[in-house]
């Protein structure tokens, strides 16, 4: 379908040009808007792939808790939440180093068949069946991890921790 | 949604790869640095989620299974990434990552 490719060209276009302005406008609160922009962007890149759930999941942990978790990070270390970044150059190395990473993988794509044959529909109960049993363990694992962080955390900004 | 070229999502995943590592690069600014470790980090999890609408059937799922808990992950990295942050406020009043020299010989 020529919208989808017109949609995806559109979406990736921003994605691009949200994560690179958000790594370089000099105020760290419009750096949280636009990344916040790109998440939202990329949680339409799911829909648009038939992947709905993980779309919302995008919505709702990177677009709403880790926006929200930043931007408490900034207020919490500043004395002011409008205070500007020192700007800092772009630097040749970096860039290059970037660029050079870009057309790397970019050359990579050759080594794939270039176009999909197989039809694929979204269905929820295949999905839920699919991440809860056949991937039960990884699940698990996450829930330990993400237990174990919460622990670090907190040991890292207790109070008294000299 | 299968009409969709395999050059066009594995190069906006590598254009992105490249923004992050970028950023990652050049920030000296502890929150921008988490910020680029993200970017980078969505950039993995579009192509799981590229390739499982590619793949179709079990395969594809797989690939959602394992974005799923990927962002999982992310969510976990920024909360301790923040303790972190939090932790180097408190010890040198500012969270440019040029001032953590603590570990160095």
């Amino acid at each position: 379908m020529i919208y989808e490719e017109i949609a995806f060209v559109l979406l990736a276009l921003v994605a691009i040009a949200t994560g690179v302005l958000a790594l370089l406008v000099r105020e760290l609160v419009h750096t949280i808007l636009w990344v916040a922009v790109f998440f939202v962007d990329l949680a339409a890149l799911y829909f648009l792939l038939d992947a709905p759930f993980l779309g919302v999941l995008q919505l709702g942990v990177y677009a709403g808790a880790v926006t929200v978790l930043l931007l408490f990070g900034i207020m919490v270390t500043r004395k002011r939440i409008f205070s500007q970044e020192a700007r800092i150059g772009i630097g040749a190395i970096p860039f290059g180093l970037a660029v050079v990473t870009f057309i790397f993988v970019v050359a990579a794509i050759g080594e794939f068949p270039q176009s999909s044959t197989t039809i694929y529909t979204y269905d929820p109960t295949a999905l839920s069946q699919n991440l809860f049993n056949v991937n039960g363990p990884w699940l698990l694992l996450l829930g330990l991890i993400m237990l174990v962080a919460v622990g670090g955390a907190i040991y890292l900004v207790r109070e008294g921790r000299e | 949604m299968t009409d969709l070229p395999i050059v066009g999502f594995v190069g906006l995943s590598a254009a992105l790869l490249a923004v992050g590592l970028f950023g990652i690069l050049t920030r000296r600014n502890f929150i921008l640095l988490l910020i680029a470790i993200e970017i980078a980090m969505n950039a993995a999890i579009l192509n799981f989620v590229y390739f499982a609408a590619y793949a179709g059937g079990t395969p594809g799922l797989t690939g959602q299974s394992i974005a799923v808990v990927l962002v999982g992950f992310g969510a976990t990295e920024v909360a301790v990434g923040l303790a972190i942050v939090l932790a180097l406020n408190r010890l040198k009043g500012t969270i440019n990552v040029a001032r953590a020299t603590e570990l160095k010989l």
